[in-house]
């Protein structure tokens, strides 16, 4: 690619996008491109929540209790107010809750999985290709770190957290406790993956010819055992990224997920399914159906993404 | 081969009875023991009083009436209470029942292993008149002492000795954790602790049968969502709780009935009255605005209580103006709610106690221990910030959050309170009265509320015999609670109990399911 | 060979020590048994009293020290919830897990490699582009909603399936199993396709993605020229091949099965180890909590070392790896 880039300056880099066979393929893909507009509006809205979104659902001072349980476009019985996908509980609308919510879920899944990434294929590659000693401890770590459901590492972080963050702190401290558990519980997948093909493709010639011609075992890895390995990765990140908004969600249910003042997706779809049998529908419905199109689109993106960026599938 | 014909036997088995009464509820908590003397709790005693039985019982109304005992008259002047006891009771193991069971069982469920000596505090001896009377003898008069042992359960003398269960042990178990031998109207025929609890009518009960079940099964079940499941679903024919929000379905739903009552609970928020400053206050770290009772004031003013009445708890709650409900003896009926909702007069208390613009601090809250706890706790938070009150809320699990109470880390806190006797007394004593560990006293009173006139009082209470005067000092101490604001009572929970239709049962005001009161149509 | 699995079990038995170390150090923070153990009316003598007595006055490593000597001699201490041995409670409550576990993984695995292999060779067709969207729904939301909405469907609104526990079991020895009756077996349908749901999409994919890969290399291609038929290629070749990072992956899974048991558990009440860790958390019961980890420990160490061991036997080139040493 880069070679390319070099010969033919004349084009510039947009351009050079727009050719390329990636391009091609998405725009050949139907799938790839209504993903794409999915995940583009999602991230979009949820970034710009304080201007699109009619009220600020995070401001106590500003709910009105008496709001509650309104249904979508019904004015409420008490207040006369009417809201586009109504209110929850607290009176807070849906809509509202659910744009600030996409932002939580969001930010704790991308940065859990980058985190757990990071870690991961670092881990990954040392142990696959140093061997030894290095081997041994990083992969019994991940035993040690496998055994600990993700639910039991999210306690224990976020008990420990709370014993030295200052209250007022606590609401923010509970984000970054849920980026640290579920990254922390993720990281094995890729590293034991990144591994198992590490020990693989070390062996082949392509990795003895470069270690031949005297590159550094930190470049081999890098340039020559990473890209090679970055499939499998590239289907578990994937996953990852919906899995870890997800497992935010999962672990909400449990108790120790983002704080109903704050609530994320997860926390609303938690808070939520209290009222699926009170007939309350929307207030389950619409957190649970923005989850599945998020989680959704970033898996079907992440399938296409993968086949097109392999070469060899082409 | 073998076992499967077994099978065979035990399915035909169940099949045949499918035809008998059997009854199936569920509850949020596993009774955690079958001892009654080991874990003084709500799930505990509520079950056991299935099995066991003590000198007295309470009604379908709570008011007190014979059970082992037939009748009781005060000794003297107050000296203690003569117990004259039912002849021809037997234990569901066959045994009689005589005055030294009852024996047994005080220095049993007085013993410093067990959890319930503290009904026991007044008690100075227990004299065996014959085989079927019985003397408690207490330090000072104390007219409510049959109320206060209606949940002391009396334990075969021979079985627990025999069985090396003559004390309970709360820390590893023994014979009486597990199994049980009572004079009470159902027996437990198969126990597995956190899975199900099997019970049957014992034969020779003394009483007259009411019900009609021939096999009754607890099995608890944690997620309210599969709880109301299985009772829409006809998997089981009794939950407790309804979750509020479902109250309405159900009622519409005519395959299950809802059975509503107001609970002995009352929901409040206390204050930290001991306190130098605020702990979780981002500006105001140098002082305790709570310790004012015109902040206090200003929190009732500040809170709509008919808004969660009506939106949280879906008018399944009534508002309180005090510690204890209505429903409770010595409730001090002339007390005005003189705090109602008034954010206006909210913000002029705290503009008049030196606060202006208001100030931040923390509220705790528990988020598993009472109905809708975190909800109502959210709405607090937005209808005290609204007047200025900023409170950071930190909703945790109950298991965290006492000791986080007891630790002081708090500037307002929820808690929820049903005293134990079903009288006014219960709540001055453990929530209002100067913290006192040798006298038992104050022993939930976090905030450290201290008032000489009420701890003047309390003793008064407790040993005056005339039911008027009792009255009027119950009613000051109320009134007393009240103009200073010590707590700020909000409501008194609901009781919200699903059955199937073809379910007639009773609710009892303190919220424990009695089996002989069930008929299965 | 011999030598390896010493190494590796020596290695076991460290990872275990610093899990009980870690585990341990996580119950300071869950909370306080105390308050569960005694009723409204304790006193501040009491609670230091019963203290006292379950030894939470010592320091952290007598504690420690004391739980590793009653662990290694199988005695974790006694329940403070129940009163009773916790290995007798983990004995009573393990059947019910595993049998969930063992259907929802058999489930996953069959159905992961099956539709993998289905959706690699039919890469474009209409059907197998509809399994692999329709599967992303199913992992597109949390499991507890999911669990929610089967009983919602299933049991609540059609009343074809019990909405939780595991129906009449018949006892085998110590075991308690719910397949030899009707009830039992209907109560395994939903939370097992909850459990494994998550499961079966990843093993899919991943079969479908290594197939994918596979089937392109030369020798798949060589093969084909040959004139093998495509059956053959498509399973004696390109599936063996694919087995490494899958294997890798069911190990792993098989692990997460059990914790995710926990969320199942929880949603069915489905009386397994799962639910009994979940209680524990809520009661602060320690000794539970500990045998819980201990035991799920000892689980992964051995999934760990059965994974690693299938990595020689499936891909020839580990083993040069392997007994050239280090």
């Amino acid at each position: 690619m880069s070679d390319m880039t070099q010969k033919i300056p004349q084009k510039s880099r947009v351009r050079l996008f727009l050719d390329s066979d990636i391009f091609y393929a998405f725009k050949r893909s139907p799938v790839a491109v209504a993903s794409t507009i999915v995940v583009s509006i999602l991230i979009l809205s949820a970034l710009f929540a304080p201007l699109i979104a009619p009220t600020n659902p995070f401001d106590p001072a500003s709910l009105n209790l008496m709001n509650g349980f309104t249904g979508p476009m019904a004015p409420n019985a008490f207040t006369g107010e009417t809201f586009l996908l109504g209110t929850d509980d607290q009176g807070r609308d849906v809509f509202s809750t659910i744009l600030y919510g996409m932002r939580v879920s969001l930010f704790v899944g991308v940065a859990a999985v980058l985190f757990a990434m990071v870690l991961g294929i670092t881990l990954g590659l040392i142990s696959g290709y140093v061997g030894g000693w290095t081997e041994t401890i990083i992969m019994r770590t991940a035993d040690v770190q496998l055994t600990f459901p993700s639910i039991l590492v999210a306690m224990l972080i976020f008990g420990v957290a709370k014993g030295f963050t200052p209250v007022e702190y606590r609401d923010q401290m509970a984000i970054w406790v849920l980026i640290v558990a579920i990254g922390l519980s993720d990281w094995v997948q890729f590293a034991r993956v990144v591994r198992g093909a590490t020990l693989v493709e070390k062996r082949k010639e392509y990795v003895e010819a470069a270690r031949l011609i005297g590159r550094t075992p930190f470049a081999i890895m890098l340039r020559h055992i990473l890209p090679n390995v970055l499939s499998p990765v590239l289907v578990i990140a994937t996953i990852s990224l919906a899995l870890a908004i997800i497992a935010e969600a999962t672990l909400s249910f449990l108790g120790v997920g983002a704080p109903p003042t704050q609530p994320s997706l997860g926390t609303l779809i938690r808070i939520g399914q209290g009222f699926l049998f009170s007939g309350e529908w929307w207030i389950l419905l619409f957190p649970a159906v923005t989850l599945l199109a998020l989680a959704l689109s970033v898996n079907l993106l992440g399938d296409w993404l993968r086949d097109a960026l392999n070469p060899r599938l082409r | 081969m073998l076992r499967k014909l077994s099978y065979v036997a035990l399915f035909a088995g169940l099949a045949s009875s499918a035809y008998a009464e059997e009854f199936t509820w569920a509850v949020t908590t596993d009774p955690q023991t079958m001892d009654p003397h080991a874990v003084n709790s709500a799930p505990v005693l509520g079950f056991l009083n299935n099995v066991y039985e003590g000198l007295v019982r309470r009604g379908q109304d709570m008011a007190i009436e014979p059970a082992l005992a037939t009748s009781w008259e005060p000794i003297g002047e107050g000296e203690g209470w003569r117990f004259n006891l039912r002849e021809g009771v037997i234990f569901q193991d066959g045994a009689a029942f005589t005055a030294q069971d009852v024996l047994f069982s005080y220095e049993r469920a007085s013993s410093e292993e067990a959890d319930t000596s503290s009904w026991f505090a007044p008690v100075s001896d227990v004299i065996v008149v014959d085989d079927f009377t019985v003397d408690i003898m207490t330090t000072s008069p104390n007219p409510i002492f049959p109320d206060s042992i209606a949940n002391w359960m009396i334990m075969d003398s021979d079985w627990a000795t025999a069985n090396d269960a003559a004390r309970p042990d709360k820390e590893s178990g023994n014979y009486a954790t597990l199994n049980t031998n009572g004079t009470g109207a159902f027996a437990i025929t198969n126990r597995e602790p956190g899975l199900r609890t099997v019970l049957e009518p014992h034969t020779g009960w003394w009483g007259e049968a009411t019900h009609n079940i021939t096999r009754a099964e607890l099995t608890p079940i944690q997620n309210p969502a599969t709880a109301l499941a299985a009772l829409l679903s006809g998997d089981v024919d009794f939950i407790n709780p309804v979750p509020v929000q479902d109250v309405a379905r159900l009622q519409n739903d005519p395959n299950v009935n809802v059975i509503q009552g107001i609970e002995a609970r009352v929901i409040m928020l206390g204050f930290p009255h001991e306190a130098d400053a605020l702990k979780y206050s981002a500006e105001t770290t140098d002082a305790n605005p709570f310790a004012d009772p015109l902040v206090r004031r200003a929190v009732a003013h500040a809170i709509n209580v008919p808004a969660i009445l009506q939106t949280t708890m879906r008018g399944n709650a009534e508002a309180v103006n005090q510690l204890v409900s209505p429903a409770m003896r010595g409730y001090a009926d002339g007390l005005s709610k003189d705090a109602a909702y008034d954010p206006d007069a909210a913000r002029t208390l705290l503009a008049e106690a030196g606060y202006p613009d208001g100030f931040s601090f923390g509220l705790k809250c528990p988020n598993d221990r009472y109905l809708n706890d975190e909800a109502v706790c959210q709405a607090i938070t937005g209808m005290l910030a609204q007047v200025g009150m900023r409170a950071t809320l930190d909703a945790m699990p109950v298991q965290n959050y006492w000791p986080e109470l007891r630790a002081d880390n708090y500037d307002m806190y929820l808690l929820g309170w049903s005293p134990g006797t079903f009288d006014a007394e219960h709540p001055v004593r453990f929530l209002a009265a100067t913290p006192n560990e040798e006298k038992r006293l104050g022993s939930w009173n976090f905030g450290g509320y201290s008032n000489a006139r009420v701890d003047e009082l309390l003793p008064l209470i407790q040993s005056e015999i005339d039911e008027s005067k009792r009255q009027a000092m119950l009613d000051e101490v109320a009134q007393t609670l009240q103009d200073e604001m010590a707590y700020v009572p909000l409501y008194v929970q609901p009781l919200i109990w699903g059955t199937r239709a073809n379910i007639e049962l009773v609710q009892r005001p303190d919220n424990f399911f009695i089996l002989r009161w069930v008929t299965v149509n | 060979m011999l030598a390896y699995i010493i190494r590796r079990v020596a290695q076991s038995a460290l990872v275990l020590l610093i899990v009980g170390l870690a585990a341990f150090s996580m119950f300071r923070f869950v909370g306080d048994p105390i308050d569960n153990m005694l009723g409204q009316e304790r006193t501040a003598a009491d609670i230091e009293r019963l203290r006292e007595q379950l030894g939470l006055d010592q320091s952290f490593p007598v504690q420690y020290f004391k739980f590793l000597e009653g662990a290694v001699q199988g005695n974790f201490g006694v329940s403070y919830r129940q009163g009773r041995p916790v290995a007798d409670i983990l004995m009573e409550r393990a059947p019910a897990t595993l049998e969930l576990a063992a259907v929802s993984g058999v489930l996953a695995i069959l159905l992961g490699i099956a539709f993998g292999v289905f959706t690699a060779i039919r890469r474009d067709g209409f059907v197998a582009n509809f399994i692999m969207s329709a599967s992303l729904i199913g992992v597109s939301l949390p499991t507890f909603l999911i669990g929610i909405l089967l009983i919602y469907v299933f049991s609540v609104e059609l009343g074809w399936l019990p909405s939780f526990g595991r129906g009449e079991t018949v006892q085998i020895g110590s075991w308690s199993t719910g397949f030899l009756t009707a009830t039992g077996l209907k109560a395994l349908v939903l939370p097992s396709i909850t459990l494994g749901l998550y499961q079966m999409t990843l093993i899919m994919r991943l079969v479908r993605s290594e197939m994918l890969e596979v089937l392109r290399q030369d020798y798949i291609r060589f093969a084909r020229a040959r004139g093998l038929r495509d059956r053959t290629v498509n399973f004696r070749h390109a599936l063996k091949n694919t087995m490494v990072p899958v294997i890798t992956v069911i190990g792993l899974q098989l692990g997460a099965i059990i914790a995710f048991a926990i969320i199942t558990e929880t949603v069915f009440q489905w009386p397994g180890v799962g639910l009994l860790f979940i209680n524990a958390v809520q009661f602060v019961d320690i000794p539970v909590m500990a045998a819980y980890l201990m035991l799920i420990s000892v689980m992964f160490v051995g999934i760990n070392l059965i994974v690693d061991m299938l990595y020689f036997f499936i891909d020839p080139r580990l083993r040069v790896d392997r007994s050239g040493g280090h």
